[in-house]
């Protein structure tokens, strides 16, 4: 470990003259389009960019978490715990990585202004200079600065998901409020959303569980959605989605509101610590038991229901198409709710350093879809919006998933917080 | 095959149909060195040869859905057969075993699109058609029968294994785990092994050798043919005959014995769902007047073939079954066994009886 490197960290990276990526942003410099050549006008942009990233990764909590982890690091026993060991090292690797990124864009923007202004008091455009350090033209730095610009933009959505479990897979859980047949209904169109967008985005579905309807709909389901950052964006949807209709399933052709619970549970990946699970504290149990089973029924329905006993949380499964698959399908499902808790218990602990969603209650109310008397749908988060509720229901939920984090993670006026 | 089934290549040839013969009435009971019925392919094991547009197959698709919707509660309040949510899941498995890409339903091709099938479509028609009008089990439709992390090939003449039989297979690894002498190898038996489900599923977590016999040469030709699909022919020797009659060999020395053996009292059996006492084979379901004839059987076989401190684990129809049977083993059979427990399935129903030979 360099500790210089560290260190420089912390000291604010300049100009020669002195100028800060804070002071391009207060000489407020107009930002063109970025085909405009205007030097001025990228380095504002990239400033800014570089701004938000760290807003967005809590730069000024990560020098000190990375101090931490560096002392931990150093520590002669510290592989005395491998499990412990190997999730420090992690974190800092993690962090290291991301500091020296960012700082990466920042000594590249400083070096080509730097170039851009010497170019300027040489008063010649396309003068080559001797030596390593000097020798861009000043087109070629501008042609650079142009590039870092677009770059670091797609840095900044990056940068949105740089949560400890973000790349995770996930579950995602849609149960129907009350309401009846009306809710189930609803709850099924909320599930079909999800299978749309995460179609589009490309990830894998898997139903995992799916507990039909008396007439329409779904009481309650679970699917598994398989791919990098599934977690980190489907978080946004935690919350109760609220639906204003003329009720198809009511004669007198009434307005109903209905409403579905969104769950989404991060699936962890082999290297984290997971909660040891007993055997001895499972029920296990067929979650539909087919009168005197044995030979006498020949059923392919073999869901399960397992509870851990001492938390109370369940998991069922009954898509697979025998009961040990079904049983170790509501395992992984059982594994990653104990895996969830576990963190939210963790996450009340060190509250200062974890980039908290859960308090994101399960049952608060997050969007509308209004299709009658008007045809909306409204982030009650973010007030964010869209008039065409059709596309929305289809999957598009991009734009309501990617203002909710920015607006998470940027509302903080404290700089960098 | 129609001549509208396209293929792929003259593989329709080797193919046998979804659907066989009724009854073999030619076949002799006993053929132990006889030709043995040769098993048919699962469905999903065979090759996709056969072309179908994507229209068509969508066509076929809707019909299907309509003939599970139309089904609604009728056979659950009839027999407590299947409902319509069932019937059309067991149609997306359908799907999955019998298209080349399941995936495409879902998508929107050109209807003109070709789809590559395992099986042509008037086959498709018919075998649902089975399932829904017959009331043919959906286990021989597609040919086999996702068990435990099995897929176990199936046909008619052999019992569908259940999701109960699963936890023997716990069960004989948990005393496995809890018994040292146990783990140390021997031979054991599977008797009625049926699909060879059980015997498959015990041969994996044991680290010896499993004898498994059936007096239904279907049973024993779909048994060997599981087997195989395992690569386990070094571990699981299939046997022809009746319970302990293939084992004369080994009497006295088995380390372990599980059976599912016929446990249904034989009035009872026309009163169950149509899946069942129409399709599946009698012989395995029947166990006598109470049930129990077989079951009490397998205990005086297990008194002289296990060995001192040998396993056994049989299902039986419910706690009345495995009460009597605990009872006529501690009992009648005083001095025999020890460690004589009823274990539950998943359902709560107190189905297997467990013990050691003293």
């Amino acid at each position: 470990m360099d500790l210089g490197q560290e260190t420089a960290a912390v000291v604010e990276a300049s100009t020669s003259d002195g100028l800060t990526v804070e002071g391009i942003i207060a000489n407020n410099w107009i930002i063109y389009d970025e085909n405009e050549s205007d030097w001025k006008s990228h380095a504002a942009a990239i400033a800014q960019s570089i701004h938000l990233i760290k807003k967005r990764l809590r730069w000024k909590k990560l020098i000190p978490r990375l101090e931490i982890l560096s002392e931990q690091l150093n520590k002669p026993d510290l592989w005395d715990d491998p499990t412990h060991a190997g999730k420090i090292s992690r974190e800092h690797g993690s962090i290291m990585s991301k500091m020296k990124e960012v700082n990466g864009f920042e000594q590249e923007l400083f070096e080509h202004i730097d170039m851009i202004k010497l170019a300027r008091e040489e008063n010649d455009s396309e003068l080559e200079l001797v030596g390593p350090h000097f020798s861009l033209s000043r087109h070629e730095s501008l042609k650079a600065l142009h590039t870092l610009r677009s770059n670091i933009k797609e840095k900044e959505l990056e940068a949105l998901l740089a949560g400890e479990q973000d790349s995770c897979s996930c579950f995602i859980e849609v149960q129907a409020g009350a309401g009846g047949t009306e809710s189930m209904d609803w709850a099924s169109m909320v599930m079909q959303m999800y299978k749309s967008w995460a179609e589009r985005r490309g990830f894998g579905i898997t139903v995992v569980d799916e507990m039909p309807g008396e007439l329409a709909g779904i009481k309650r389901a679970t699917i598994k959605v398989d791919g990098e950052y599934a977690f980190g964006y489907a978080k946004a949807e935690v919350g109760a989605h609220r639906l204003v209709r003329i009720s198809p399933f009511d004669s007198n052709k009434r307005r109903h509101t209905s409403f579905a619970s969104v769950a989404v549970i991060p699936i962890l990946g082999d290297g984290s610590t997971r909660v040891q699970i007993n055997e001895s504290d499972l029920r296990i149990e067929r979650y539909r038991s087919g009168g005197a089973g044995g030979q006498s029924v020949n059923t392919t329905d073999s869901a399960v229901r397992i509870t851990h006993i001492p938390t109370g949380v369940t998991a069922s499964c009954q898509n697979e198409r025998s009961q040990h698959q079904n049983k170790a399908s509501a395992m992984a499902v059982l594994q990653s709710r104990l895996d969830q808790l576990e963190m939210e218990r963790q996450a009340k602990i060190n509250a200062e350093h974890t980039v908290s969603l859960t308090d994101i209650n399960f049952g608060s109310q997050i969007r509308s879809y209004v299709l009658h008397p008007y045809r909306m749908v409204k982030d009650h988060r973010t007030e964010y919006e869209v008039s065409d509720p059709d596309s929305v229901l289809e999957g598009d939920l991009d734009g309501f998933i990617l203002s909710f984090l920015s607006a998470s993670l940027d509302k903080n006026k404290d700089d960098y917080l | 095959m129609k001549s509208s089934c396209f293929t792929r290549a003259s593989l329709s040839s080797i193919l046998q149909p979804v659907f066989p013969p009724r009854s073999n009435p030619g076949r002799p009971v006993f053929c132990s060195t006889a030709v043995r019925p040769k098993p048919r392919t699962p469905l999903y094991l065979r090759p996709p040869a056969f072309r179908a547009t994507f229209s068509e197959l969508q066509k076929w698709h809707i019909w299907a859905k309509n003939k599970a919707t139309s089904v609604g509660p009728t056979f659950s309040d009839l027999d407590n057969g299947p409902d319509s949510a069932l019937l059309h899941r067991e149609l997306n498995w359908l799907v999955e075993d019998a298209v080349e890409n399941p995936n495409l339903i879902r998508a929107c091709l050109d209807d003109t699109a070709p789809v590559w099938l395992r099986a042509c479509l008037e086959e498709l028609y018919e075998v649902w058609r089975q399932r829904i009008e017959e009331r043919r089990p959906f286990q021989y439709v597609v040919g086999c029968e996702h068990w435990r992390d099995l897929i176990v090939s199936v046909e008619e003449g052999v019992l569908i294994p259940r999701p109960e039989t699963e936890v023997i297979v716990d069960l004989v690894d948990d005393a496995l785990k809890r018994n040292e002498e146990l783990r140390n190898g021997g031979v054991w038996a599977d008797l009625g092994t049926g699909s060879g489900a059980l015997a498959i599923g015990i041969a994996r977590v044991l680290g010896g050798r499993v004898i498994a016999t059936d007096l239904s040469p279907v049973a024993v030709a779909v048994a060997s043919y599981n087997v195989q699909r395992y690569d386990l022919q070094d571990k699981i020797a299939v046997r022809e005959g009746s319970w302990f009659d293939p084992l004369k060999d080994v009497e006295g020395e088995l380390s372990g014995l599980v059976s599912n053996p016929p446990y249904i009292p034989s009035k009872d059996i026309d009163g169950l769902q149509a899946e069942v006492c129409k399709h599946e084979p009698r012989l395995a379901l029947d166990g006598g007047a109470n049930g129990m004839n077989d079951l009490l059987r397998l205990c005086n076989g297990a008194a002289s073939m296990l060995r001192p401190g040998g396993f056994f684990a049989f299902e039986t129809n419910g706690e009345t079954q495995s009460k009597i049977l605990v009872d006529y083993m501690d009992a009648k059979m005083k001095g025999s066994f020890c460690n004589t427990m009823i274990m539950s399935d998943f359902a709560g129903i107190q189905r297997f009886v467990t013990g050691y030979r003293t």
